[in-house]
């Protein structure tokens, strides 16, 4: 008897090991059929993106088809948790249907064969006069797999008070003259530190301008499999070092806390003296996405009790957007469909929906999608989601339409009346990509520490450069680096 | 596709329990044969083990000695290349000697502490109140996610962060120290962090060893006259080899596979300067290149395991004493 019943037990023991798997494939077994019956009625769209942007567009879409029920997750990006994820996800053949892939890893997907072919949307796009850059920065071997709804020239933005107080001027063209090229620029850093006594920085960190020299190279990193160094890179090394041994920049880490609060005067340094910020360079989407949110007060708690203080101050209104030092784009957010998805159609509509689309583009860009807007079609989205009006969109045709609207809009407000559009609409058809290669990130990040270093006199530039060529070695390890 | 862990410990407590079980069975039940009893009361342990540690074991191995990247789907055997990569890559070496830095700066000053504090708290002279307490406060860093700890570090730490501000208000150092741009300093914060997470857990294991000492001893001891260090020295250390084995064993596989606080402090690649990157970061920055190359990514990780297992059975190997047999018996098989 006992060991009939100690027989029992264990195999009971195994049995339930497996009762869990067992349990989730016949539930599995049950969705599929209800899903079969009920197709009809509601499909379903799964997304994966990077940040909560396009969620926006997501709800906009199912407002639109209400048959249409769409699963968005998001993924941060910061270390490349997002790209690495989608990677294995769609090796193992998991992936979701829609990707949104940024600037930074964009070419890497559009070079491999994970997503599929959006050629037949390319009509639609010639129809809204899509700026060509965004469409090239799709397409390989004359395939086009990824489209966006974004353009992204980029722009200088500079604090008019602290302008009038070091420059005697707040005037966007004479400021611009100022800091025309990155000599000129160094000039005006220098200024203001001495104006200030060292209480103002020119920037907040090195970080901020590394765009512009990797926007202004003659080559790409990768010539023939070859690693390029351009000679814009040796002007960044001694930029970032002058700025760096100069005290022109506030050695915050970009995104992070110390970077952020030189946006509302909150910056203060480790013995309690209040630091300011001359000049972010941002892009398009810095504006209504970094710059705006950031240059109102912050409420923190007050550390044992319950009440909160205010810390830094309203700077919007105190600021003017130029061209500055140099041309550039930085980011960007292309959508794209997986390759094997069985929602193809509906991929390609909601891609269509949310980068070809006149009308929903316009309600993009003109803050039309605010939180009670989205709140209507899904109530389950919570209090913040919603897309502030100023982004600046890939169709030419609606950016033409749509400019003067923002005489009067929130983001020319911030701008003290600077109409910041019309000023991107110039400069976004001369926008060129053919620097992007899929290894751009993998070689940029691996230029972090040695930059770092050579700045801070913590290595010489031959050091500087080995380690930077020994990181790419080892993070693209098919590359020649010499 | 995920990487698979190397948990060789699982591995190690499995062989003890099932050799235990069997060995057992024999030995009391000799006349009514209750062998199998064994088998099957291990056998949940056993599938789980086989299905989801050894299976994928076995498969890291296969993997590197391929050339599977993420970005493609066809892939072939390359025989030893992707270990002759390695060894010619100094990130290799250098992911080594930082994986061996931070474990031991956290594990001496851990082992340590942990020791001196396990001393304190079962004293039967000091005779410390609110044992119980002292001992949950010391463990509470060990339930937080590390990746929480690693954020709020980082927070700490930060050039405009709270270290800076006091200390150079109180005028502990002249200027703000930039302590994630600085090697050392990263280092430390590691070393420091995880000695914090684990002394607490180190602590409870060294007390329960300790507490498992007869009492007689240390009370035949005192009347012989010994005083506190003769007593620790030769009474309490001999005693608790076996368990220091098993922290030392332990803490290496643990320390030899640290990933998430360093992978989380910095930029994910062991930046400052590589200094943090551990031979797990160096596993995951293969694995998450921008091809994904998940061959040389099973390499490091085959190195991982092959250095881990080498270094436990050397410690197991010294540690052991020749006339304590059963614990020698024991710690080979782990």
């Amino acid at each position: 008897m006992k060991k009939i019943i100690s027989f029992v037990l264990s195999i009971l023991l195994i049995v339930g090991l497996f009762s869990g798997c067992g349990k989730s494939e016949t539930s599995n077994n049950n969705t599929n059929t209800n899903t079969n019956q009920t197709q009809n009625e509601q499909k379903v769209l799964k997304v994966w993106s990077f940040t909560d942007e396009v969620k926006t567009m997501t709800v906009a879409f199912q407002g639109k088809n209400p048959n249409v029920k769409i699963e968005y997750t998001m993924i941060p990006m910061t270390n490349g948790e997002y790209q690495t994820k989608l990677k294995s996800a769609l090796q193992a053949g998991e992936g979701p249907d829609v990707v949104t892939l940024e600037a930074s890893f964009v070419r890497e997907f559009i070079e491999s064969d994970y997503l599929e072919d959006l050629s037949d949307l390319l009509p639609v796009a010639k129809d809204l006069k899509t700026y060509q850059f965004t469409i090239d920065m799709g397409t390989y071997e004359g395939v086009t797999k990824a489209f966006s709804y974004q353009a992204t020239p980029g722009a200088y933005f500079y604090r008019r008070s602290l302008a009038k107080k070091y420059f005697g001027t707040d005037d966007p063209e004479k400021i611009q003259e100022l800091v025309s090229d990155m000599k000129k620029f160094e000039q005006a850093a220098k200024v203001i530190k001495e104006k200030s006594k060292g209480n103002t920085y020119m920037v907040a960190s090195v970080g901020d301008f590394t765009n512009l020299f990797f926007a202004n190279r003659e080559k790409p990193w990768v010539v023939d499999d070859n690693l390029v160094i351009d000679p814009k890179v040796d002007e960044l090394f001694e930029i970032a070092k002058s700025f760096r041994q100069n005290g022109y920049e506030a050695q915050a880490n970009q995104w992070q806390e110390g970077w952020f609060a030189g946006m509302n005067d909150s910056l203060v340094d480790a013995k309690g003296n209040p630091k300011q910020i001359f000049s972010y360079i941002l892009p398009t989407w810095g504006l209504p996405y970094v710059l705006m949110p950031n240059s109102a007060p912050k409420e923190v708690k007050v550390e044992g009790s319950d009440k909160t203080k205010t810390v830094g101050k309203n700077t919007a209104g105190d600021w003017a957007c130029i061209k500055g030092p140099m041309p550039y784009q930085w980011g960007g957010t292309w959508i794209a469909a997986v390759k094997g998805t069985k929602n193809l159609d509906l991929a390609k509509e909601f891609i269509k929906f949310a980068t070809l689309d006149e009308e929903n583009l316009k309600n993009w860009a003109l803050g039309v999608y605010t939180n009670e807007y989205l709140k209507k079609i899904d109530p389950t989205i919570g209090d913040k989601l919603a897309q502030g009006a100023g982004d600046f969109v890939s169709s030419q045709k609606v950016v033409e339409e749509i400019a003067s609207q923002f005489d009067n809009a929130e983001t020319s407000k911030f701008l003290s009346g600077q109409n910041s559009y019309k000023s991107f609409a110039e400069a976004a058809p001369n926008i060129s990509l053919k620097l992007i290669q899929g290894t751009d990130d993998a070689i940029q990040r691996a230029l972090n520490d040695p930059l770092s270093n050579y700045a801070s006199g913590k290595a010489t530039k031959e050091q500087a450069m080995k380690q930077f060529k020994d990181a790419v070695k080892n993070a693209l390890p098919d590359l020649n680096v010499q | 596709m995920q990487i698979p862990q190397l948990e060789i410990i699982i591995l190690g407590k499995g062989v003890i329990a099932l050799s235990e079980n069997v060995v057992k069975a024999k030995r009391k039940n000799s006349k009514i044969n209750k062998n199998y009893y064994g088998y099957l009361f291990t056998a949940p342990f056993i599938i789980v083990f086989l299905l989801f540690s050894f299976y994928p074991l076995i498969y890291t191995f296969y993997l590197s000695f391929t050339n599977m990247t993420m970005m493609s789907k066809t892939y072939k055997l390359v025989g030893f290349e992707n270990f002759a990569k390695l060894f010619q890559d100094k990130f290799f070496v250098q992911s080594l000697i930082n994986t061996w830095k931070i474990w031991l700066l956290n594990f001496i000053p851990q082992i340590g502490i942990a020791m001196l504090l396990a001393v304190w708290l079962t004293s039967s002279r000091l005779k410390i109140k609110f044992v119980g307490y002292w001992r949950t406060i010391f463990y509470l860093p060990n339930i937080l996610m590390p990746a929480t700890i690693a954020v709020l570090f980082f927070n700490f730490f930060s050039f405009y962060g709270p270290v800076n501000q006091v200390g150079v208000r109180l005028g502990i150092f002249k200027d703000a120290i930039d302590f994630f741009r600085n090697s050392g300093w990263t280092v430390s914060i590691v070393a420091f962090i995880q000695w914090w997470m684990w002394f607490g857990s180190t602590l409870i294991i060294i007390m329960a060893g300790m507490t498992s000492i007869s009492q007689s001893f240390y009370e035949s001891a005192m009347v012989d006259g010994a005083n506190s260090w003769d007593m620790f020295r030769k009474i309490t250390l001999p005693l608790l080899k076996p368990v220091l084995v098993y922290i030392l064993v332990t803490s290496l596989v643990g320390g030899m596979q640290m990933f998430d606080i360093p992978y989380m402090l910095t930029d994910g690649r062991g930046s400052p300067n590589g200094s943090i990157m551990t031979m797990n970061i160096l596993m995951y920055m293969k694995f998450s290149s921008n091809k994904g190359h998940i061959g040389a990514a099973a390499s490091v990780g085959v190195m991982i395991f092959i250095i881990t297992c080498l270094s436990a059975l050397l410690i197991i190997k010294l540690l052991s004493d020749k006339t304590d047999r059963k614990t020698n018996i024991k710690g080979k098989r782990g």
